[in-house]
């Protein structure tokens, strides 16, 4: 390898001065015989390092059952261990809307690290609130600690608390019993029942659902007995384990949402995208998606940093050179997916929100055959929103689940978001959640959409 | 024979204090706690407290936890009394004659869709309706009566308590600030005066008790012969938030239709290409009053300079 960078230097050298350059040395061909990239000389490109894992993780429970001295303790034990930052109990619980409301409400997101894993942490003080901003991308929790202090136990609504979290699609609880010191073994033993029944009762398994037992406020004040500092170790050990980590997916078929497209001179047309998921190979057969269009193809190249290489994973961000493809028939907002792996549709299912008049929304309410521009990513289309039959109307404000039909049929994953814009103002923001078979749409008339859901 | 009964009873002694420390009684003694908690749903610190006090007797238990209940109930609403209240619903409870329009509050939404909750709501609104019915004199069209807190407080509920009381119970139970905000009580005082009531979110099958987050009470006149739309206008009512009704002599149309606080100039809800003014001229409808809830609007209302988060997170992401 030192003759041949020897020589790549004499020649890079030689070619720069422009007084003589015997041609044979500007010839490309020899050049590259001798070029030193050293990506050429690598083995085949591996996935990026395994970064440490992540994870959205909340609190759910009563105002006073200690929330937000549970997230303070859990900065404070671990800041000491190193990992994480201290979050003060006023730091967290002081945010704008704090004061006014009366009740912690947690605009701010406290971030920490275990020796595993990074962890986005965010309270729920609300239903309305949490599926807000759920809606709108803000927060996310993939697993839940519900705080239930012993010496009141379950209260009335721990119920709607569980039911949110499964509404939400929370399949991880781990239950923290706080306050322990203040009342006796027996009585711990009533509320870890209690709780157990409880989580059966909305479809999680009770017997198995971790529970550790302690006191936050003792943990926070530094006390190393028992229910102090040790039990909050073992909260975080327990989330650690039983919270798998978030697996890419590599077995479905592949799916790419464009971003781009170019030409290259010579090649044909390019699309830039990342693959959501699955692993795309050189050749594979494939689909070009979207806007009621669905052009067949193949995958002649794959490039990762305008280098070729035989396959890409998901999560991987490439450049594809499609076969027979002219620019015209691409645009952002189409899918590259694997052939007869998925189908158009213009009908789906979504949960939105309007956003109320004081955040900029509308002032009236919505009714069904509401028809206006749907904004996703960087594109856009003409799409109509249908009420659920046994709602009246939507005030803004309110959120629920709406049925879309779009003037083209589309590809749209589950939990994609997309917005609503009536004059470039954004009105309503909302996420897929599921894909209906296609609807006809006469004349492109939205307005004239049948709608058939009574059933 | 006295030696015999001395050791006898020695021995049934010991053995009924083993009886006694040992496990299974212990377990029947916690499972008495189970049942007890499980039937009051009283927190089970106290309901073993009660157990103690009363040698495990559970009936004597349960009527000591249920006294005590009003008494920590009133504790702790007093210790909850600053929190600001804002969730909770409106509710209404309507015939043709009569009308009530209720609003209770609570801290958090979760306890505002909790049954207890939803219980205590129809007890208000039950109690405010009997009222309508018995207590309202008849002067004009319509009487009209606003109760604020304490009078709702004051009203009897079915089971013979004061509303005030069970609302410290239910303070109690979930540990919460709650108020019984406000209440309208009306009357219609001719036959050919209708009342009619609506509620957003609507409820899936009309009755004459909803809920929800706005709500909304409506007197109107109109002949029998044509088809009756008041539930459309109080809909309408619902849905626009108009300030007043808007005398026409009187009252001008805002430049911009968006902003039309007249109820009369406002574009209908359910068919834009007329205003109310001509619905009601079409369908032969006189309006006599209404009145609008929206659920925490009156204390929104005192809360100085309070803005709402802007979604702008939304704009970020797209």
């Amino acid at each position: 390898m030192t003759g041949r960078l020897i020589i790549h230097c004499i020649i890079r050298n030689i070619s720069h001065n422009s007084t003589f350059t015997p041609k044979f040395l500007t010839n490309y061909k020899f050049a590259s015989a001798f070029s030193l990239e050293v990506r050429n000389l690598s083995t085949k490109h591996k996935p990026k390092p395994l970064e440490k894992k992540h994870c959205n993780i909340g609190t759910i429970g009563h105002v006073d059952h200690g929330k937000t001295t549970l997230t303070a303790a859990i900065t404070k034990v671990l800041s000491k261990d190193g990992n994480s930052k201290y979050v003060s109990y006023d730091e967290i619980d002081k945010a704008p809307e704090e004061k006014a409301r009366g009740i912690t409400i947690n605009a701010a997101h406290v971030g920490y690290s275990t020796k595993n894993r990074h962890y986005a942490h965010t309270d729920c003080p609300g239903h309305a609130d949490y599926i807000r901003n759920m809606i709108s991308g803000a927060s996310q929790m993939d697993a839940a600690i519900l705080v239930v202090a012993a010496n009141d136990g379950p209260m009335p609504q721990t119920r709607e608390h569980l039911l949110l979290a499964k509404q939400v699609g929370i399949k991880y609880i781990i239950v923290y019993v706080n306050k322990v010191d203040l009342v006796g073994s027996d009585i711990i033993e009533l509320v870890e029942i209690e709780m157990r029944e409880m989580l059966s009762d909305f479809g999680y398994n009770g017997s198995t659902v971790p529970m550790v037992f302690g006191s936050a406020l003792k943990a926070l004040n530094e006390d190393e007995s028992e229910i102090g500092a040790p039990s909050i170790r073992k909260l975080l050990d327990t989330i650690d384990k039983y919270v798998p980590p978030i697996i890419r997916d590599l077995e479905s078929p592949f799916l790419m949402p464009i971003d781009n497209a170019f030409t290259v001179p010579g090649r044909g047309t390019v699309v830039v995208g990342t693959i959501k998921r699955g692993i795309m190979k050189k050749n594979d057969e494939a689909e070009l998606m979207g806007f009621g269009f669905n052009t067949k193809t193949t995958l002649s190249d794959i490039q990762i940093f305008r280098s070729s290489v035989l396959e890409a994973l998901a999560g991987d961000n490439v450049g594809v050179l499609l076969r027979g493809m002219k620019i015209r028939a691409v645009e952002t907002g189409m899918l590259l997916c694997a052939a007869k792996s998925i189908k158009l549709s213009n009908h789906y299912k979504a949960k939105i929100y309007f956003l109320s008049r004081s955040e900029g929304g509308r002032k009236k309410p919505i009714f069904s055959k509401y028809s206006q521009q749907m904004f996703s990513g960087t594109w856009n289309i003409a799409c109509r929103i249908d009420l659920e039959p046994t709602m009246d109307m939507m005030m803004p404000g309110d959120h629920g689940e709406v049925y879309l039909t779009l003037l083209e049929g589309m590809v749209m994953t589950e939990g994609q978001p997309f917005t609503i814009r009536e004059n470039n103002v954004t009105v309503a923001t909302g996420i897929v959640t599921e894909t209906l078979s296609s609807i006809d749409v006469p004349n492109g008339k939205l307005g004239k959409v049948v709608f058939k859901h009574d059933l | 024979m006295k030696q015999k009964i001395k050791s006898f009873s020695m021995m049934i002694f010991q053995l009924v204090r083993n009886f006694h420390a040992s496990h299974c009684y212990r377990a029947a003694e916690s499972s008495l706690l189970a049942k007890l908690r499980k039937k009051t749903g009283y927190t089970i610190a106290n309901c073993k407290k009660a157990l103690e006090m009363h040698n495990n007797d559970t009936d004597k238990a349960e009527a000591w936890l249920n006294d005590q209940a009003q008494a920590m109930g009133w504790a702790k609403a007093t210790k909850l009394a600053g929190r600001k209240a804002l969730q909770g619903l409106v509710a209404v409870k309507f015939d043709k004659n009569h009308g009530v329009l209720v609003e209770v509050n609570c801290e958090t939404d979760f306890v505002a869709k909790n049954d207890k909750f939803h219980k205590m709501l129809e007890d208000t609104t039950l109690a405010c309706y009997k009222f309508a019915h018995t207590n309202l004199k008849s002067k004009g069209p319509i009487t009209k009566l606003e109760l604020d807190s304490e009078q709702l407080g004051n009203l009897s509920s079915d089971g013979g308590k004061k509303l005030s009381e069970v609302l410290a119970l239910f303070i109690g139970s979930v540990g919460e600030n709650a108020v019984l905000r406000r209440a309208e009580c009306w009357k219609a005082n001719s036959d050919d005066v209708k009342i009619t009531a609506y509620t957003h979110p609507a409820p899936t099958t009309a009755s004459d008790y909803s809920s929800g987050k706005y709500g909304a009470l409506l007197a109107y006149k109109q002949p029998n012969d044509v088809e009756d739309i008041g539930k459309q206008i109080c809909q309408h009512i619902v849905g626009c938030a108009p300030r007043k009704i808007g005398d026409k002599k009187k009252d001008k149309p805002a430049e911009n239709s968006d902003d039309e606080t007249c109820l009369i100039y406002q574009e209908y809800l359910l068919d834009p290409s007329y205003t109310i003014e001509e619905v009601l001229e079409n369908n032969k409808i006189e309006i006599l009053d209404y009145i609008r809830f929206s659920c925490g609007e009156v204390e929104e209302e005192n809360m100085p300079g309070v803005e709402k988060q802007p979604l702008d997170t939304v704009q970020t992401l797209q």
